[in-house]
């Protein structure tokens, strides 16, 4: 196995796949102190600097792609250790990331955390980005509390998690804020300091919209604006001057591209399925969380005289029928005429509908992929890692279509269920 | 925090902006309507959770290009300096033709005048209602 010997404030860019295990002395990666028998494993497309922070020895591996590659000196900036310092000295309860897309806001909220971690204190992260997740499967928030040093943010163990419900919070802005709130909640309960990293939607209406009421909602102490230029500037404006901290992007940055996000995303929520099985949850006992289904009054599809309906309940907003083939116009007129509007929804189109899987007290405790809705028997089939049906007292609809492979096949309309 | 929002919070706007600019520019040639209706109705099916992306793409879906640009196969929709509107695909394009393949000519629009229609002859009756928005919502049409 190669080993590298470091003389102390030397750095080595270590880049993915590499297996890392200090031999000997202790090394800084992103912030985080490794020492004597530490093994870190750096993966495929991620590249961090690793600092010696006394003379040390490293034995490595590298996988495919894997690289050491000796740097002339340190590449995380000297204000950055600054804005570390201060926060370490101030202790803001609320610390939020703001930065365009391939900023590296990840990467400084690691360096926080893990810098905090080495000053005894307690640090939450909450990965606010859905699609490109690292706290928490795709599709929710997460939070976790760092416990030890972590080289990427998806070492971070969630403790609690909220189903937004889609890839990104585009048509799904009231979950992204009410969850964004409720991460931030459990973070200050059981953090000294929480880091929320935000994903990087900053502009047009619904981009400014998102962040500034995020900003207004979780009201945070300070405001870390990661720049390329002047690009934040514009959201910087509604910020009190006195908790705007501004920094210049790390020169180590690499961009992402869209086929390489997609492929991160599928291939955690491939993880985050693999060894899933079926749980068919009873309608009954659970309850159904955004949508029309089962907020109304059910009425005997018998009742209505219209073969193809199988499922028949009324809803504030008119008529919802489950239907197994088609519904001639005819007969859409005539329930029309008697109930308002008519909501159609065909029979088998809840297949691979992704679902958050809640607890009695709306806590997250999995997602879920539809696999069918037995509307006669009240069953709901999912494909879940939960186990346990008991866990399980809510169901809250999203809008993507997940295979149980873990792969994505589709969005929802809004409503239709 | 002081906030004073104007701007939109979904992009549905510019999509609506969008529609209506495409339907203005072109409503004097079905085909091109028929293309980006299809394709509308197509990408709302695939992703009707991102109306921005749709904004982006359904102005591509029509592009004035010149004669030599067209390549075999392309779709295309070609008007005519005598208002007729011809649509098919490229079968050959020459610097003094273009060869069309399954080919439909939209004749001009007309201006007629008085008609009488036997009732014989129709299929279908639209009656058509402008201000709509004063009849059914009145306390939302604010006048200037």
């Amino acid at each position: 196995m190669p080993e590298l010997q470091l003389k102390r404030g030397e750095v080595v860019r270590a880049e993915g796949l590499v297996s890392l295990q200090v031999k000997e002395g202790g090394v800084s990666i992103v912030g985080g102190l490794h020492e004597r028998g530490a093994k870190v494993v750096i993966p495929k497309a991620k590249s961090l600097p690793v600092e010696a922070e006394s003379d040390a020895v490293i034995e490595y591996t590298a996988g495919p792609g894997g690289a050491i590659e000796r740097l002339p000196g340190r590449t995380i900036p000297p204000e950055w250790d600054e804005l570390v310092g201060e926060i370490a000295r101030i202790k803001p309860r609320v610390v939020l990331i703001l930065g365009e897309v391939d900023t590296g806001k990840s990467f400084f909220t690691t360096y926080v955390a893990n810098t905090m971690l080495r000053q005894n204190l307690r640090v939450a992260v909450i990965d606010g980005d859905v699609g490109q997740s690292d706290v928490g499967p795709p599709t929710t928030l997460g939070i976790g509390v760092i416990e030890k040093p972590v080289a990427i943010l998806q070492e971070v163990q969630p403790e609690a998690a909220y189903f937004v419900g889609s890839m990104s919070p585009s048509g799904h802005m009231l979950e992204f804020m009410v969850g964004m709130k409720r991460m931030v909640e459990h973070g200050l309960q059981r953090a000294d300091v929480t880091v929320v990293n935000t994903a990087g939607w900053t502009t047009g209406g619904p981009g400014r919209a998102l962040r500034l009421y995020e900003m207004e909602l979780l009201n945070p102490d300070l405001v870390v604006a990661l720049q390329r230029g002047k690009e934040l500037e514009h959201l910087l404006k509604s910020v009190s001057p006195g908790k705007v901290r501004r920094l210049t992007m790390s020169k180590q940055v690499r961009p992402r591209s869209k086929s390489d996000r997609t492929f991160l995303r599928e291939l955690y929520l491939a993880r985050y399925f693999e060894g899933a099985g079926r749980l068919t949850l009873d309608l009954r006992k659970v309850s159904l969380e955004r949508c029309y289904y089962r907020t109304g009054e059910p009425l005997d599809p018998k009742g209505l005289g219209v073969a193809p309906i199988v499922y028949a309940e009324k809803i504030p907003e008119g008529l919802l029928v489950v239907v197994d083939g088609e519904l001639s116009q005819d007969v859409v007129r005539e329930l029309e005429a008697k109930f308002g509007n008519v909501h159609v929804t065909p029979l088998g189109s809840e297949k691979n509908v992704a679902v958050g899987l809640a607890d009695a007290n709306d806590e997250l405790v999995g997602l879920g992929i539809i696999d069918k809705i037995d509307y006669a028997r009240e069953r709901l089939v999912v494909v879940t890692p939960v186990k346990d049906v008991s866990q399980v007292s809510v169901v809250q609809f999203g809008s993507m279509r997940i295979s149980p492979k873990g792969k994505e096949i589709g969005t929802v309309k809004p409503g239709s269920f | 925090m002081g906030f004073t929002l104007t701007f939109e919070q979904t992009e549905l706007q510019k999509l609506l902006d969008e529609i209506i600019g495409l339907l203005e520019r072109y409503s004097d040639d079905p085909s091109v309507i028929e293309a980006v209706l299809s394709e509308l109705k197509a990408i709302y099916q695939k992703i009707p959770i991102y109306p921005g992306i749709i904004t982006v793409c359904l102005p591509k879906v029509v592009t004035l290009v010149k004669a030599k640009q067209l390549n075999k196969g392309s779709e295309v929709a070609l008007r005519l300096k005598d208002g007729r509107t011809l649509s098919g695909k490229v079968l050959e394009v020459t610097p003094a033709e273009i060869r069309l393949t399954n080919c439909h000519e939209f004749g001009p629009q007309r201006p007629c005048a008085d008609q009488a229609v036997p009732v014989d002859d129709l299929r279908e009756v639209r009656l058509l209602t402008r201000e709509i928005l004063q009849k059914e919502w009145p306390d939302l049409d604010f006048q200037e």
